[in-house]
């Protein structure tokens, strides 16, 4: 018979996760009340229902789906985001731009567009993605989390994660790129390009080379 | 490949989520490609740089000490059995307490019935028929069950999306899925209630009618009687939002 968790079951197994859960909910509805409401009704559903984990499987991944989950029954509703994103999604000749020049090292990210914008810009970027896009970026690139793992965060196939984490770091890229021309870091002169706009999609080289035709 | 093929993929293969036969023919490309290693190298600085631009924030010392305050003033995961909500059933509850001392056997805290639903909702299992009209679907289900049943009505724009016939003890039940406008999934087991009981940890009773309720981690479920046929409607909405969903196809 499965033991009854304790409470210090739970403080050893999730509250560890307190800081990564708050700073996503920071990031998910933009306010801080907004994310010490949502952490505090994820973790208190998360302490209630306790039972229900699997000791030994991933926590942190049980409790961000839980917060997804209390995030998109709450706030998602309220949100009524404008999607305007081809104008400001990005390509790969102004993320070149933007990030100083496809044959840098990693040590001229410090002088390139990136590095002269400040935290802010990229947090005021990041808020104004749309939250679906949102948040794959902050489960991928600020929590880790693998494709697999964020499609039982999202409850979503794994084929919507990318198209998801594909545009939202196509937009992020767009954004951050229209706030450098704004500050005049850099000039509007790059048309956006089209050679990055393609959905995530193995499937035609697949074809091709099931029948032979690609390398 | 070629180069709008890698292009395609740079972002997963910068994840180090390209496996396989198509790493190797990425990693193959990208020797002879500089153009392409420069997409590579450019999304994974970007990765990097967005990442650093955007620490974790401090999690503030009072919004913890309430955490912690509030999580020492409750019980952990408190058992969810059905009597609990119901003192009438008590006697009922004394006497299995009896049966499982006799018999060294546990019940689980759900009716199978919830469980059942539950079950189905997360495997997602193929559909029997396909399609958004509700009607046909309906209609599919005609002289495969023994009661007559209209696919319920809900509001908020949600449209059906397929049946399955499935068994609730020995009877046949339809199960429907649909899909509300905001993403989220709703599934109705419609049954033949005769012999099934209604357990579940929460009675709310809403315009006249009884609505058992349960709040899971992931997924809710309602329960309740409609014109002489049993629910069990199970979807990834809040206990709050389901009831809603579920009062607004009484009568429709």
């Amino acid at each position: 018979m499965k033991r009854r968790p304790l409470q210090s079951d739970f403080e050893r197994e999730a509250l560890p996760h307190l800081g990564a859960l708050y700073a996503a909910a920071l990031r998910m509805t933009r306010n801080e009340k907004d994310a010490e409401d949502l952490v505090q009704d994820a973790l208190l559903r998360a302490y209630r229902f306790f039972d229900t984990f699997q000791a030994g499987t991933n926590c942190k991944a049980w409790l961000f789906r839980i917060l997804t989950n209390v995030f998109c029954n709450r706030y998602r509703e309220r949100e009524r985001e404008q999607v305007v994103l081809s104008e400001a999604e990005s390509s790969p000749a102004n993320l070149e731009q933007f990030l100083g020049g496809t044959g840098a090292d990693a040590r001229d990210t410090e002088t390139a567009l990136l590095g002269q914008m400040v935290s802010a810009d990229v947090e005021k970027a990041l808020a104004a993605v749309p939250s679906d896009f949102r948040m794959a970026v902050i489960l991928a690139d600020l929590e880790d989390f693998s494709y697999k793992e964020i499609a039982e965060i999202m409850d979503c196939p794994a084929g919507t994660v990318m198209s998801r984490l594909f545009r939202g770091r196509k937009i992020l890229q767009g954004l951050l790129r229209d706030y450098a021309v704004e500050q005049g870091i850099i000039t509007p002169e790059t048309p956006p390009g089209t050679a990055g706009d393609a959905p995530v999609d193995l499937a035609a080289y697949r074809r091709r080379r099931d029948r032979g035709e690609a390398s | 490949m070629i180069c709008a093929e890698v292009d395609t993929c740079v972002q997963t293969y910068v994840d180090g989520e390209l496996a396989g036969v198509d790493r190797e023919v990425v990693e193959r490309h990208l020797v002879g490609c500089p153009a392409c290693a420069g997409r590579v190298r450019l999304e994974a600085r970007f990765k990097a740089a967005v990442r650093a631009h955007l620490p974790r924030p401090e999690v503030p010392l009072a919004f913890r000490l309430r955490i912690e305050k509030s999580l020492a003033t409750q019980p952990i995961a408190p058992l969810r059995w059905p009597w609990l909500s119901y003192p009438r059933l008590v006697p009922a509850a004394a006497a299995l307490v009896l049966l499982v001392g006799i018999t060294g056997t546990v019940r689980e805290s759900q009716s199978g019935l919830l469980q059942q639903a539950q079950r189905s909702y997360r495997a997602e299992m193929p559909m029997d028929i396909t399609g958004s009209d509700c009607g046909s679907i309906a209609s599919w289900f005609r002289g495969r069950l023994d009661f007559s049943m209209h696919a319920p009505a809900l509001g908020g724009g949600a449209t059906c999306q397929g049946g399955r016939l499935v068994n609730v003890g020995e009877r046949p039940a339809a199960y429907l899925i649909y899909r509300m406008q905001t993403g989220h999934r709703v599934a109705f087991l419609v049954f033949d209630p005769r012999d099934q009981s209604f357990e579940a940890p929460e009675r709310r009773v809403v315009n006249g009618r009884e609505i058992y309720v349960e709040a899971g981690p992931g997924i809710s479920t309602a329960t309740y009687r409609d014109r002489g046929l049993g629910y069990v409607v199970t979807s990834d909405i809040d206990e709050d939002a389901l009831t809603r969903l579920v009062t607004t196809s009484f009568g429709r």
